[in-house]
C-alpha cells in the first residue's frame, strides 16, 4: 500500500486530486488499486514461477537432457510441455529462461535509472557546460544506430550474461537521462524548488533530497514498460548468433532458437512468447497505473 | 485476469492458425508430384533460387573467380555464368559420381602423375564473343592462383609449369604425383574461365560485378551477397541448352523464411536446408522436393593432442568410449543419415563403413578411464550452425553420463579461426574430408602435423596421407587411406561421427541434376548443373 | 530500450540567456544553424565509436573473407591489398579525409564506390522505413483518442490487448507469423524480394506491405500506448481541460483541440527518438523478407569486417537520427510559439 500511495510531494497539482475524489469516489479508489494490485500479483506469480517452481515441482535440468528423449509432445510423463529438440524439458528451460530474463531486464533497466538517472538529473539540474558535455555524448549514443552497437560489443566480449546486460545498457542509460533530464527541467521551475533555493539548501541536498524523490516514480515506471522491450531485444541478439549463449536458455534466445524452425514446431516458440506476453502485460500495467496515480490523477 | 486469459488464447490461436497454414496444401506452382516420373524436359521459364546468406547466399567480393574470397561457396553461381572445364556428375541416386569434361572435351593424365593435359572443345565463345581457347585458360589460371582464396587449387605446380600447347590444348606439370588433379578442379576456382577480353575492358572492379564466361546464363544484374539476375545466353556451346530463360539467386536469412519463401511460391528451390525439423516436415507434407545430398564430409570431434588433457591418450579414449553418434543419429537427426568411422563418408570416394579397430561406444570403459584419470574437464567448441550446436548439446549430455565435466560454446568463424590459431582449444567439433580425401579441403586440413587447424602430431600419419595423395593407382591410395584412418583409431585421434549432408527443396515441377537427384556434395553444397535444370510449363 | 518517453511539452524557462541571443535576429534560423553545428560533434562522436567499435570485434575483413581454411601468408597478402597493414588510426583519418570531401571510399572487400553501393540500397529501407513509420503513426492517432475517450471503455481494454501484444512479440517472430498467414496460408501477398517501383507502384507496395507490418505494427502499439495514457493524463489532470469542460466544451472537442494538441509534443519527441531504433529494426527484417537494403548490407559488411561500408551505413542512421531530432525540434517551435528557441 505504501509503495502506491501517492505522497504529497510527489502530487504535482493536488486540486487535481481533490477533484477526482469527488468525481471517483469510493468505487473508483478501489478499481484503481485493484488496477495495482493484480499485476503486482501477475508479477509476484511469474517471479515465484521462476524462481522457485524449479524446486518446487521438481523439474528436470534445463539442460543437458537426452537425445532419445528429444520432441516429446506436450503432456508427456514427466514433460507436462514436453522436450525440445535437445531432450530439455521445455517446462523447465522456460523457467530457467525466465530467470535469465528477468535478471537482464532488471539489471539493464536498473543501470538506466541509477546511471542514467543521475546524469539527466545532473545534467538538467546543473546546466552550462556540465548539460552541454553530457547530453552531447548521450546525442552520440542516441544517434548511433544502436544495434550496431550492441552487435559489436557482444562479439568483441563473446556472448554472456553480463556482456548482453552491458551492450544493453548502452540502449537504456541514455533514454533514461533523457527522461530524468527534462522532468528536472520541469521540476525547476515548480514553486516548492524555489522556495527550497531560497531557504539556502545544498545543491547535493537539492538533488537527493528534492529532485530524486519527484523524480523517480516516472523514471521507475518509464523503467516498467521498458521491462519486455529489454527481453525482446536480448532475443533479437540471439537471432543474430549472440545473446546468452546456449545451451542456457533465456525466454530471447529460446524464441530466437525456436523460430528456426518455425514451421516444424511453433510450440517452441509459442511457450516463451506466452511467458513475454504475461509479464510484459504485468509490467505494462502495474507501469501505467502507478504513473496514473504518481502523476495525481 | 480476464485480459490475460483472452490474450493468451488470441496469441495462441494465432499461432495455431500459422501452423496449419505451414502444413496446408495451398503451395506455390502444384503440378506434377514429388517422385513421380520426370517427363522430357521443357524449354523456358524463369527460377527463382534461395541460398542462405550465412553461406551460399554471401558473395560480398563479387564473381570473379580470381578476386572472389568466397568462391568455394559460390560454386553454383559460378556454374551458371562459367559453366566449367570440368563437372561432377552422378547417377540419379548419387552413386557412380565421377568427374566429366564439360568445356574440356579431354584430358590426360601421364603415367607417373606428374603431368596433366587439357583438350578443350572447339569453338566455345565466351558471351562477349571472344574465344574460350587455351590462352584464355591460362590466364585465367595465372589470375586465380594469384587469389588469396581457399578456392584456389593446391597444385603441387612445377616452374612454368603451365604450357599452352597448341590453341586448344593446354599442360599442367607438377613437382610430384598428383593424382587428385582431375577431383580439384570442380571444387576450386580454376574450373571457371571468364573472358580475358572483357576483363581488360571492363577494368577489374567492374568485371567482379558483371562477370563475363562462356557458361549457360549471362548477368544482367548483380546487387552482392543480395540478388544475381541471370539471363539465358543463346550461344551458350551445348545445343538446346539451358533450358530456363531466366535463373535469379536471392541471398536469404536462413531456412525458416527461405522454406516459407519457397512454400508461398516466390521462389523454386532452396539448396543447403540444414535445419532437420523443417526438412522432416517438408519430406511429411510432399508439398516440395526434398533431395538429401550423399554426404562426403562427416563430424569429427578434433581433440588437441598438444596440451592437456588429450595430450594423454586414455583421455582421448574416453572420449571415444562417451561418445554415441547412433544415438545422436536417431535422436536428433531421424536417422536420416550414415555415421562414419572415418574421414569418408558414404557420397564419397575411397567410403568403407567400418574401419578396423574402431573404439566404439562403450559407456562403462569411459568411466573407468575417467576414474583413472582422476576426472576429465573438456572443453568442446563449434561453429554456430543448427546442426553443430545440437550435436554439441548432445554430446555434452553423453559425455557427462561418462563423468566428463564439459563446456560447450560455439562461435562464429572468426572465433573458431582464433580458437585454432590460439592453439589452446581442447576439442573442436568440425567436419572433415571431401569427396576426394586429397582435393579442396582434405582430410590434411584436419590432420596433418603443423596445420593451424590440425590437432595430431604424427609424421607416419602425414606419410600415409602424402603418399595417398600422389599416388595414381585408385586401389593402392584407397588402401594407403584405409590405413590413415585405422592409424588415427588406434590412436585416438578424433572420433567420426555424422556423415551430414545438406538437403535441396525444390517446388513440384522442378527437375535438374544435383538439385532433384543426388550429386556428391562438393564443398558442402552439392554442384548443381544449371544447363539441364529446367521446369514444368 | 527502443525509444524514450519524454513528458509533454519540454517547455524550459532557462534563465540564463546569454544577452547575445537575444539579439540574433530569426530565431528559427538560429535554431537550425545552432543545431546543424551541434551536429558535427556529433557525427564526428558516431565515426569514432564506429571505428573504435569496430576494431573491438575479433578478425579482421581479410580473415573474415578467407574463412577458416586460409593460411596465414594468404591472410597477410589480402590484409596488404586491402590496406589493412596500415595502423587503425591512419586508416580512420584516410577514410574522414574522404568522407569530409564527400568521398566515403571503395568497399574493402567489393571495391564498389559507397556511394554506388548506397544509391542502390538506401531506396529500399527509406521505403520500407516510411511506410512502417506513416502507416503507424496515422493508426496509432485515432486508436489512442478513442480509447482516451472512455479510460477503461472497450476501445480502451482492446486498444490495450493489442498493443500488450505487439509489445511483447518480438519482431522477428511477427515477421515470420505475417508471411505464414499471409504469404503462405493466404497467398495474398508475396514472402520475400524486392520489386522497384518503376515496375509499377502496385508490384513495389505488395513486397513491402509485410516487411513495413513487421516493424510498423511494434511501433504502432508503442505509439497508441504512449499517446493513450499521455492523453488520459491530460484530460484528467491539466486546468484547462477543467476550465473548457466548465465552458461547456464538447468531450471529444476538449480531447481533440486540447488534450491532443498538447500530448503531440510527447508523441513527436519519442517519434524522433524512435527513428534511429526503426532503422536499427530493418536489419533483422531486410534479412527475413530478402529486401536489398541499407539494413542487410550492414549486417553483411559488419560480418566481413568492411568498415567502410558500416562507417557509411551508420553515417546515414545518426544523420537521420540528428535530423529528425531537428525536425522534432522545429515542429515543438511551430506547434508552441511559447518555447524558446534553442532550449533544449
Amino acid at each position: 500500500m505504501a509503495v502506491v500511495e501517492p505522497a504529497p510531494s510527489f502530487s504535482l497539482s493536488p486540486e487535481v486530486d481533490e477533484a477526482e475524489a469527488r468525481a471517483g469516489g469510493r468505487g473508483r479508489r478501489w478499481r484503481s488499486q485493484l488496477g495495482t494490485w493484480i499485476p503486482a500479483g501477475m508479477i509476484a506469480f511469474v517471479l515465484v514461477a521462476c524462481f522457485l517452481g524449479p524446486t518446487l515441482l521438481s523439474l528436470p535440468s534445463p539442460v543437458g537432457g537426452s537425445v532419445l528423449e528429444s520432441n516429446q509432445p506436450a503432456f508427456s510423463p514427466g514433460h507436462v510441455l514436453g522436450t525440445d529438440p535437445n531432450g530439455n524439458d521445455i517446462l523447465s528451460r522456460l523457467l530457467h529462461g525466465g530467470q535469465s530474463s528477468l535478471w537482464i531486464a532488471l539489471a539493464v533497466n536498473l543501470l538506466g535509472l541509477v546511471v542514467g538517472g543521475t546524469l539527466g538529473a545532473l545534467s538538467g539540474y546543473v546546466g552550462g557546460w556540465v548539460d552541454t558535455a553530457i547530453m552531447r555524448v548521450l546525442d552520440v549514443l542516441i544517434a548511433f544506430p544502436s544495434l550496431v552497437l550492441t552487435l559489436a560489443v557482444a562479439q568483441a566480449l563473446g556472448p554472456s550474461m553480463t556482456n548482453t546486460i552491458f551492450a544493453l545498457a548502452f540502449f537504456s542509460i541514455p533514454a533514461f537521462a533523457r527522461l530524468a533530464r527534462s522532468a528536472v527541467l520541469r521540476l525547476r521551475e515548480m514553486p516548492f524548488m524555489a522556495a527550497a533555493q531560497l531557504a539556502g539548501t545544498s545543491p547535493s541536498r537539492m538533488l537527493f533530497k528534492h529532485l530524486a524523490p519527484n523524480i523517480a516514480p516516472q523514471l521507475i515506471t518509464f523503467g516498467m514498460l521498458g521491462m519486455g522491450i529489454v527481453i525482446i531485444i536480448e532475443g533479437a541478439l540471439s537471432f543474430l548468433g549472440l545473446g546468452i549463449p546456449d545451451p542456457a536458455p533465456s525466454w530471447g534466445n529460446m524464441v530466437a532458437t525456436g523460430q528456426l524452425s518455425l514451421s516444424a514446431t511453433p510450440m517452441l516458440v509459442v511457450w516463451p512468447s506466452l511467458a513475454l506476453l504475461v509479464t510484459v502485460l504485468a509490467f505494462n500495467l502495474l507501469g501505467e497505473n502507478l504513473r496514473a496515480r504518481w502523476s495525481g490523477r | 485476469m480476464k485480459q490475460r486469459t483472452i490474450l493468451s488464447l488470441l496469441t495462441a490461436a494465432a499461432l495455431a492458425l500459422s501452423a496449419c497454414g505451414g502444413g496446408g496444401d495451398s503451395g506455390g506452382s502444384a503440378s506434377g508430384g514429388t517422385g513421380g516420373p520426370v517427363g522430357e524436359p521443357q524449354q523456358g521459364g524463369e527460377l527463382t533460387v534461395l541460398e542462405d546468406a550465412a553461406f551460399a547466399g554471401s558473395w560480398p567480393a563479387g564473381l570473379d573467380p580470381a578476386t572472389n574470397t568466397t568462391g568455394g561457396s559460390n560454386i553454383a553461381m559460378n556454374q551458371a555464368i562459367f559453366g566449367g572445364l570440368f563437372l561432377l556428375r552422378a547417377d540419379d541416386d548419387g552413386s557412380n559420381a565421377r568427374v566429366e569434361g564439360h568445356q574440356a572435351e579431354s584430358y590426360e593424365m601421364s603415367e607417373d602423375g606428374t603431368s596433366f593435359t587439357i583438350k578443350l572443345r572447339d569453338g566455345i565463345e565466351f558471351s562477349d564473343g571472344t574465344p574460350l581457347d587455351a590462352e584464355a585458360v591460362r590466364a585465367n589460371w595465372e589470375r586465380a592462383l594469384a587469389n588469396a582464396c581457399t578456392c584456389k587449387p593446391n597444385w603441387p605446380l612445377a616452374e612454368n609449369g603451365i604450357q599452352v600447347v597448341d590453341p586448344l590444348t593446354i599442360s599442367l606439370t607438377f613437382t610430384r604425383p598428383f593424382p587428385a588433379i582431375l577431383a580439384s578442379f570442380p571444387t576450386s576456382n580454376v574450373n571457371w574461365i571468364a573472358s580475358p577480353t572483357a576483363l581488360q575492358q571492363m577494368g577489374e572492379d567492374a568485371f567482379k560485378i558483371k562477370p563475363v564466361g562462356a557458361g549457360p546464363f549471362t548477368v544482367v544484374d548483380n546487387q552482392l551477397s543480395s540478388v544475381l539476375e541471370l539471363e539465358k545466353n543463346p550461344n551458350y556451346f551445348k545445343e538446346g541448352l539451358p533450358y530456363l530463360d531466366e535463373l535469379t539467386f536471392q541471398s536469404i536469412g536462413g531456412d525458416q523464411p527461405a522454406y516459407q519463401a519457397l512454400q508461398a511460391g516466390q521462389a523454386q528451390a532452396y539448396e543447403g536446408l540444414n535445419t532437420t525439423p523443417l526438412l522432416e516436415q517438408a519430406q511429411a507434407n510432399g508439398q516440395m522436393q526434398v533431395t538429401i545430398q550423399p554426404a562426403t564430409s562427416p563430424y569429427v570431434v578434433q581433440l588437441n593432442t598438444e596440451i592437456a588433457p588429450f595430450n594423454d591418450p586414455r583421455a582421448r579414449e574416453a572420449i571415444y568410449r562417451a561418445t554415441d553418434f547412433d544415438a545422436i543419429n536417431e535422436g536428433i537427426f531421424g536417422g536420416n543419415y550414415e555415421v562414419s568411422q572415418g574421414f569418408t563418408a558414404p557420397g564419397g570416394k575411397f567410403y568403407h563403413a567400418e574401419v578396423e579397430g574402431y573404439p566404439e561406444y562403450d559407456l562403462d570403459r569411459a568411466k573407468e578411464l575417467v576414474q583413472e584419470l582422476g576426472g576429465l574437464t573438456v572443453n568442446l567448441g563449434t561453429i554456430s550452425n543448427y546442426v553443430a550446436t545440437q550435436i554439441n548439446t548432445a554430446l555434452q549430455t553423453q559425455w557427462q553420463e561418462a563423468g566428463i565435466d564439459v563446456t560447450i560454446e560455439d562461435s562464429q568463424l572468426s572465433g573458431v579461426i582464433q580458437k585454432f590459431t590460439g592453439g589452446q582449444w581442447q576439442a573442436m567439433l568440425q567436419t572433415a574430408g571431401a569427396w576426394d580425401p586429397a582435393a579442396g579441403v582434405g582430410v590434411g586440413f584436419r590432420f596433418n602435423s603443423g596445420v593451424p587447424y590440425s590437432g595430431v602430431n604424427d609424421p607416419a600419419l602425414d606419410q600415409l596421407l602424402a603418399d595417398a595423395s600422389s599416388t595414381v593407382d585408385e586401389a593402392q591410395r584407397d588402401d594407403l587411406y584405409q590405413q590413415a584412418a585405422e592409424l588415427i583409431a588406434q590412436n585416438f585421434y578424433a572420433p567420426f561421427g555424422l556423415a551430414f549432408a545438406p538437403a535441396n527443396l525444390a517446388a513440384a515441377g522442378v527437375h535438374g541434376p544435383g538439385l532433384t537427384t543426388k550429386i556428391p556434395p562438393l564443398l558442402v553444397n552439392t554442384g548443381v548443373i544449371w544447363d539441364e535444370v529446367w521446369r514444368e510449363q | 530500450m527502443t525509444a524514450t518517453a519524454t513528458p509533454r511539452v519540454p517547455v524550459s524557462r532557462d534563465p540564463r540567456v546569454s544577452p547575445l541571443s537575444r539579439l540574433t535576429a530569426s530565431p528559427v534560423l538560429r535554431l537550425v544553424v545552432k543545431r546543424l553545428l551541434m551536429a558535427i560533434p556529433i557525427m564526428l562522436g558516431v565515426t569514432v565509436l564506429t571505428f573504435w567499435v569496430l576494431s573491438l570485434i575479433p578478425g579482421n575483413a581479410a580473415q573474415q573473407l578467407l574463412g577458416p581454411e586460409a593460411t596465414p601468408e594468404d591472410i597477410a597478402l589480402l590484409e596488404q591489398q586491402l590496406g589493412l597493414d596500415k595502423p587503425g588510426v591512419v586508416r580512420y583519418f584516410d577514410w574522414l579525409q574522404g568522407a569530409v570531401t564527400g568521398d566515403l571510399g571503395n568497399s574493402l572487400v567489393s571495391r564498389q564506390p559507397v556511394s554506388e553501393i548506397l544509391s542502390a540500397r538506401l531506396p529500399v529501407t527509406a521505403e520500407l522505413v516510411f511506410l512502417a513509420f506513416v502507416v503507424s503513426l496515422v493508426l496509432a492517432v485515432p486508436v489512442a483518442l478513442l480509447a482516451a475517450h472512455k479510460p477503461g471503455g472497450v476501445m480502451d481494454r482492446i486498444s490495450m490487448m493489442i498493443s500488450t501484444l505487439g509489445l511483447s512479440v518480438a519482431n522477428y517472430v511477427l515477421a515470420l507469423l505475417l508471411v505464414l498467414v499471409f504469404a503462405v496460408s493466404l497467398g495474398w501477398l508475396p514472402a520475400i524480394g524486392y520489386t522497384p517501383l518503376e515496375d509499377g507502384l502496385w508490384a513495389n507496395l505488395r513486397g513491402m506491405i509485410l516487411p513495413s507490418a513487421a516493424i510498423g505494427f511494434p511501433l504502432f502499439c508503442y505509439y497508441t500506448r504512449f499517446l493513450r495514457g499521455d492523453l488520459v493524463d491530460q484530460m484528467q489532470q491539466e486546468e484547462y481541460v477543467t476550465t473548457a469542460r466548465a465552458k461547456g466544451v464538447g468531450s471529444w472537442a476538449v480531447l481533440i483541440k486540447h488534450a491532443f494538441r498538447n500530448s503531440s509534443f510527447g508523441l513527436i519527441t519519442i517519434v524522433g527518438l524512435n527513428l534511429g531504433a526503426l532503422i536499427g529494426g530493418t536489419v533483422i527484417i531486410e534479412q527475413i523478407f530478402a529486401l536489398p537494403g541499407i539494413g542487410q548490407m550492414l549486417l553483411q559488411a559488419i560480418n566481413t569486417r568492411d568498415f567502410v561500408v558500416v562507417q557509411a551505413a551508420v553515417v546515414i542512421f545518426a544523420l537521420v537520427a540528428v535530423v529528425a531530432n531537428l525536425v522534432v525540434d522545429l515542429l515543438y517551435a511551430v506547434l508552441d510559439p511559447r518555447i524558446r528557441y534553442g532550449s533544449r
